[in-house]
């Protein structure tokens, strides 16, 4: 008896002992590539002269400031932020509506609906830009514009934006909210603005980040169609300064990941209510 | 063993709705719901939007790929883009795809696994979800640069192993090729796996393993005969969507290396021009071979992920 509990007690330890080692080993694996670039960024030192002794030295933003100051960089970083307002207002403007309406009229679509919504997986960035490339010679007035990226940038954030709504709207009583409007008189435009909107607010706002954060990282179809945006602009400045190059890289990151704790803050948040739908916590940007 | 059978969580839902109790007066919403092929127009917004940006690109992509040289219907370019050198490149690419994805696999549900466990500190389940989150959408340039000054010729981190003695340029590693691919794209493809994981862990539960232990089974046991069963479509499913996610990308690996053994980078070559006219039908039939590859895995992967929301939702 004696013996089996040791058995069992030491068993455990090595139980534990597994998953500690694969937390210590991620942690190194997801830090160390993070801290590389930051040192390349702002250390103005070779690797190979790098040692202990100056392990501090020549640190600067040096190599930011010479970026922001390149004759380009306001101009591909205002292109991507009039990309991102304009995709997540396209966004919300065709999926709220959508959503909506396949909860109140169209239970039984729902599944075809979130089925299409993945379809850009099937149609990858750089086939979908493929196709692009092909439609362009029948359609260069509106191909040729800057700004004929945005529908496809919606496409390409469907999988996360349609998610993240249709999470939004399990989470409330769609249908006996929208009959009290209703049947108080008010019209569908105001039950859809001043009922089911303000009750999406977590919903919404979490799907223009994802939307914000997809815009600003794209590169796919901006590179091979040539557009100025500011992932084409970062990766044209690494050739002639990569370290500034770097430099913005992890500006970029710094960005995207403070729209990500504000979206897991709002989930969080949302969770809290009783009717939430334990499933879509965890991984509301997935497919 | 017998197992309650719960219903898929979108189609329960739905059925909820559709059966829920009808009121004794009609609310506007039911008059409307009589005119039930009415609703489908609801979508028409939604179903234009999809075909002219993303169903009309596609399929302009299979007209271009399915044309001889003098102009006519037929499958020659699709047959050249899958022998000689594009074939290398489908191999090399599937390689490092599937490369990717087994070891997204192993140490992402790993990781969800320690996670979705440990009990100290309280915190860390939520490091661990969150970071997921970020990191499973940090493709493209960031990470490609963030491993170019860690792992590239001149890395820290080839210095770092090189004063342990470990020249990583010693043998065949390169960022651009299959072991080196394979490491950068683990840096989103673990992270997705914690995030598609999670929840299916945490549907494991506590009781089916006193259960195992009551009735005479070790832990080995407890793993083989229930705990990866009830996790295999998640792990399955998690294989398919981290292949399809590392078979398609391309900012990241555009920014590693001009190896055109890789499809995407292959497909933006043809696409950037610089070939004969009638050579381009196969850059096209190289994206058409890709979508119905992407097609199979994402379709197996729905059916999969529909088999697993069994156990995750109780």
């Amino acid at each position: 008896m004696e013996q089996l509990m040791r058995q069992s007690r030491s068993q455990r330890a090595l139980g534990r002992l597994l998953p500690t080692l694969v937390l210590i080993a991620s942690a190194i694996f997801f830090a160390f590539p993070l801290l590389a670039m930051a040192r390349f960024a702002f250390q103005n030192l070779q690797v190979i002269d790098l040692g202990w002794n100056n392990l501090f030295e020549k640190w600067s933003f040096s190599s930011v400031t010479a970026s922001f100051s390149d004759d380009f960089f306001a101009e591909a970083l205002t292109l991507s932020l009039k990309l991102a307002v304009g995709t997540a207002l396209f966004t919300l403007g065709l999926l709220v509506p959508t959503a909506v309406w396949v909860h109140l009229r169209l239970p039984k679509a729902r599944v075809f609906v979130e089925f299409l919504t993945i379809l850009p997986y099937v149609i990858p960035a750089i086939a979908l830009v493929a196709g692009i490339v092909v439609v362009k010679p029948h359609a260069r007035w509106f191909l040729n514009s800057d700004y004929s990226l945005i529908p496809f940038y919606v496409v390409l954030a469907l999988p996360f934006t349609y998610r993240s709504i249709d999470t939004g709207l399990r989470a409330i009583d769609l249908k006996v909210l929208v009959e009290a409007s209703r049947s108080l008189g008010s019209t569908w435009i105001a039950t859809l603005f001043r009922v089911v909107i303000p009750n999406l607010r977590a919903a919404i706002i979490s799907s223009t980040f994802l939307t914000v954060a997809v815009v600003l990282g794209e590169y796919t179809i901006s590179d091979v169609l040539l557009k100025r945006t500011f992932p084409s602009f970062m990766a044209q400045y690494r050739q002639s300064d990569p370290r500034g190059g770097y430099a913005l890289a992890i500006l970029a990151l710094l960005g995207t990941t403070l729209l990500f704790v504000a979206i897991g803050v709002l989930s969080k948040s949302r969770s809290t209510r009783p009717q939430q739908v334990s499933r879509s916590q965890e991984n509301e940007i997935l497919v | 063993m017998a197992i309650v059978n719960i219903p898929p969580l979108g189609e329960e839902g739905a059925v909820a709705q559709a059966t829920a109790p009808s009121h004794f007066w009609r609310t506007p919403i039911d008059n409307i719901r009589n005119k039930k092929s009415l609703a489908w127009f609801g979508l028409v917004p939604f179903f234009l939007f999809l075909i002219l940006f993303l169903l009309i690109p596609a399929i302009s992509v299979f007209a271009q790929a399915l044309h001889d040289e003098d102009g006519s219907f037929g499958f020659s370019a699709m047959r050249e883009a899958i022998s000689g050198q594009n074939l290398d490149a489908f191999i090399f690419s599937l390689k490092f795809s599937a490369g990717a994805a087994f070891v997204g696999v192993i140490f992402g549900g790993l990781l969800a696994y320690a996670a979705a466990t440990a009990t100290r500190p309280r915190w860390l389940r939520n490091i661990v979800s969150s970071f997921s989150g970020v990191a499973a959408n940090m493709g493209g340039l960031p990470l490609a640069f963030a491993f170019l000054s860690l792992l590239g010729r001149q890395g820290l981190g080839t210095k770092i192993l090189n004063a342990f003695g470990w020249d990583l340029y010693a043998g065949d590693f390169k960022l651009g090729e299959v072991s080196g691919l394979i490491t950068v794209y683990s840096y989103f493809n673990i992270p997705l796996m914690v995030l598609v994981t999670l929840p299916a862990i945490d549907g494991l539960k506590t009781s089916w393993r006193e259960a195992c232990a009551n009735l005479g089974g070790s832990a080995w046991t407890y793993w083989r005969r229930v705990g990866l069963p009830i996790l295999a479509p998640s792990l399955l499913g998690g294989f398919l969507l981290l292949f399809a996610n590392s078979f398609s990308a391309y900012a990241t690996a555009r920014q590693l290396t001009d190896n055109s053994k890789i499809v995407p980078l292959r497909i933006s070559f043809f696409l950037g021009g610089d070939i004969s006219i009638g050579e381009d039908a196969v850059g096209y039939s190289l994206a058409a071979w890709m979508i119905i590859l992407m097609g199979i895995s994402m379709a197996a992967y729905w059916l999969l992920r529909r088999r697993a929301e069994r156990w995750s939702n109780s």
